[in-house]
């Protein structure tokens, strides 16, 4: 609406219109106090994470003044006295390789069903769709048991996995809206110039989809990184072999068992949560358009 | 690698296939790289996802004693899974956990989205921040949130004034405060899937409703909300089956004390902490049922929805 109003008034000055302009400014001011509020309550929580992290010895528990102290990287240094870096490469490696599976499998099969003729297409979406409605926790019992026999439990193949398998429909319904938008005509060009329908997938489908299977890529391995259930289920004690973060977070223990170290936890959430923050503003568009194409794809 | 397969198996198919009625394509035929395409992605998941799920049920037609296997027992797991209270708490507290979750997640998500689609100063930074709640994960929320309304150090308390107020030692604060970290968590993302849904709704509809002179809740209840539907299914329908398989947060905020044991937790407790493979699978198939029962009803009615308006547009 203040479009509309600045269109009329392109030539002469504004005051004429003094009224209706404070009234529209108003509510423009209104507008950005409201989305001050979204924008606490995204970030405040992680404010408040980053200070309490910061406290030492009793402070986080004795007071909730963010801003009294002492301060120091004290808990810091116990997370990893914690053995937390071997935590976080056992969840880098396996939200990796996740991510690497995924995305092979699923661009090949989003290509396929974007734009091969396929049998029973409506089938196999049918079947995509199901999956992905699954609950995890029905894969539980018989994967323990299954893991068990394999002797799977208590490795990185035993997460990754089930991992890969559960991402993949999302993967999917992303990729294949990405690539239904690649243009036909580009790939019947390459076929005239008489590139096989492989060729013409490898050199000109997938270099033009990459912003695509990027975002699809950011947004498994997030899903990866962040699963508990199977986690805490198949690995979940020995961080020297395939304990993940939120494992270990979920079970730091501190001096007095039945309190929960509350410096060290909040320490270890400020180490993982950072990076993930500054790759989710990077490439915040990417992301959004992944996660929107997922969903409305579905 | 998919890529020597390709290079050295397709001549037959693409010589006799239906599918090279072009003579000149050369390689494997396009339905033949169709199949050898979606191959991988539907193997994997009939053998990690469906194989199991059956697996399971065969499982819960056993009888075992520990992890010993004793025998059939028919249906003897079901008959125990249906008489255990713990069952039925915990599908009460998943579906009360539902259903106000999502419920308020689509009320404060469709306010944040109808914000950030009209406001112009400062959308571009909210749209990144609304990303952060999404990227954080479950257990450091849970964690967070745990922290923030315990009495020590007692921030929420401070913020509201409230004293020594134990929110976690109250049957029914407990379940709020887990479900006000779903929301706090999942919210943003509402926003975003609505968001993305409200841009597609073309402006000069909303002029031209202006000049019939409809006001703004007019204008919210006849166009905005009618032309959102898809939208808003799509985003309950992931919300609804999400929030039904919850775990995270009630097993690291309360470790399932005061009546906060989801579905989830009762399925996992007896495959690591008492095992039992016989009731575990039980329970997961229920389990299993009940979600996907409840996803199938969605997606069905999201089918017809769809069609509608595809035949209308």
């Amino acid at each position: 609406m203040s479009a509309a109003t600045a269109g009329t008034e392109q030539t002469g000055r504004r005051r004429s219109r003094g009224a209706v302009e404070s009234a529209t400014r108003g509510r423009a001011w209104a507008k950005t106090a409201l989305l001050a509020v979204i924008f606490l309550w995204c970030l405040f929580p992680f404010f408040w994470l980053i200070m309490t992290s910061l406290k030492i010895e009793d402070s986080a528990l004795n007071s909730p003044d963010l801003f009294q102290g002492p301060f120091g990287f004290k808990n810091y240094g116990n997370v990893f006295e914690q053995d937390f870096q071997l935590n976080l490469r056992n969840s880098l490696a396996i939200a990796g390789i996740t991510t690497i599976l995924c995305v092979v499998i699923g661009s090949l099969a989003g290509y396929a069903i974007a734009r091969l003729p396929l049998r029973g297409k409506i089938l196999l979406l049918t079947g995509i769709l199901a999956v992905s409605l699954f609950p995890p926790v029905a894969l539980v019992p018989p994967l323990y048991e299954l893991w068990l026999k394999l002797g799977l439990l208590n490795t990185y193949e035993g997460l990754y996995i089930p991992y890969t398998s559960f991402t993949l429909p999302l993967t999917i319904f992303i990729l294949t809206t990405f690539f239904a938008a690649i243009p036909k005509e580009l790939e019947e060009a390459a076929k005239v110039d008489g590139a096989t329908p492989f060729k013409a997938f490898f050199r000109v489908i997938l270099p033009l989809a990459a912003p695509g299977v990027f975002a699809a890529a950011i947004i498994i391995f997030v899903s990866a990184w962040n699963e508990f259930l199977l986690a805490n289920t198949f690995a979940p004690r020995d961080p020297e072999v395939a304990q993940t973060v939120p494992v270990a977070i979920s079970q730091f223990t501190g001096a007095v068992d039945f309190q929960r170290p509350i410096g060290n936890i909040t320490a270890a959430c400020v180490v993982v949560t950072i990076p993930m923050i500054i790759v989710a503003l990077a490439f915040q568009k990417r992301i959004i358009a992944g996660l929107t194409a997922g969903s409305l794809k579905g | 690698m998919a890529g020597s397969e390709v290079a050295t198996e397709p001549r037959t198919p693409s010589g006799t296939g239906p599918g090279g009625r072009r003579p000149r394509t050369k390689g494997v035929s396009e339905k033949g790289l169709g199949r050898l395409f979606v191959a991988p992605a539907i193997l994997l998941m009939i053998g990690v996802a469906l194989f199991p799920v059956i697996y399971a049920f065969v499982v819960s037609l056993r009888a075992y004693t520990g992890r010993l296997y004793e025998g059939y027992a028919g249906l003897e797991n079901y008959r125990e899974a249906l008489t255990d209270d713990k069952f039925w708490a915990s599908l009460e507290f998943t579906f009360v956990f539902t259903v106000t979750s999502v419920t308020a997640e689509f009320v404060i998500g469709l306010g944040f989205a109808l914000l950030m689609n009209q406001a112009f100063r400062g959308r571009g930074i909210t749209r990144a921040a609304i990303l952060v709640p999404w990227v954080i994960p479950t257990v450091i929320a849970a964690q967070m949130w745990y922290f923030m309304f315990n009495v020590t150090p007692g921030s929420v308390n401070a913020l509201l004034g409230l004293g020594d107020f134990n929110w976690l030692g109250e049957a029914g604060w407990v379940k709020a405060v887990v479900i006000f970290a779903d929301v706090w968590k999942t919210a943003p993302f509402v926003a975003l899937l609505l968001l993305a849904g409200l841009q597609t709704i073309p402006t000069d509809i909303y002029e031209s409703a202006r000049v019939d002179g409809a006001n703004a809740w007019q204008r919210f209840w006849h166009i905005t909300l009618p032309l959102l539907r898809p939208a808003i299914l799509v985003a309950l329908l992931f919300r609804t089956v999400e929030a039904l398989r919850v775990y995270d947060l009630p097993q690291v905020m309360t470790r399932g004390s005061f009546d906060t044991e989801s579905l989830s937790m009762v399925v996992q407790q007896y495959v690591v902490q008492t095992p039992d493979p016989g009731l575990g699978s039980a329970l997961s198939t229920l389990t299993f049922v009940i979600i996907l029962g409840v996803g199938v009803i969605f997606v069905s009615f999201l089918g017809r929805e769809l069609t509608i308006g595809r035949t209308d547009g």
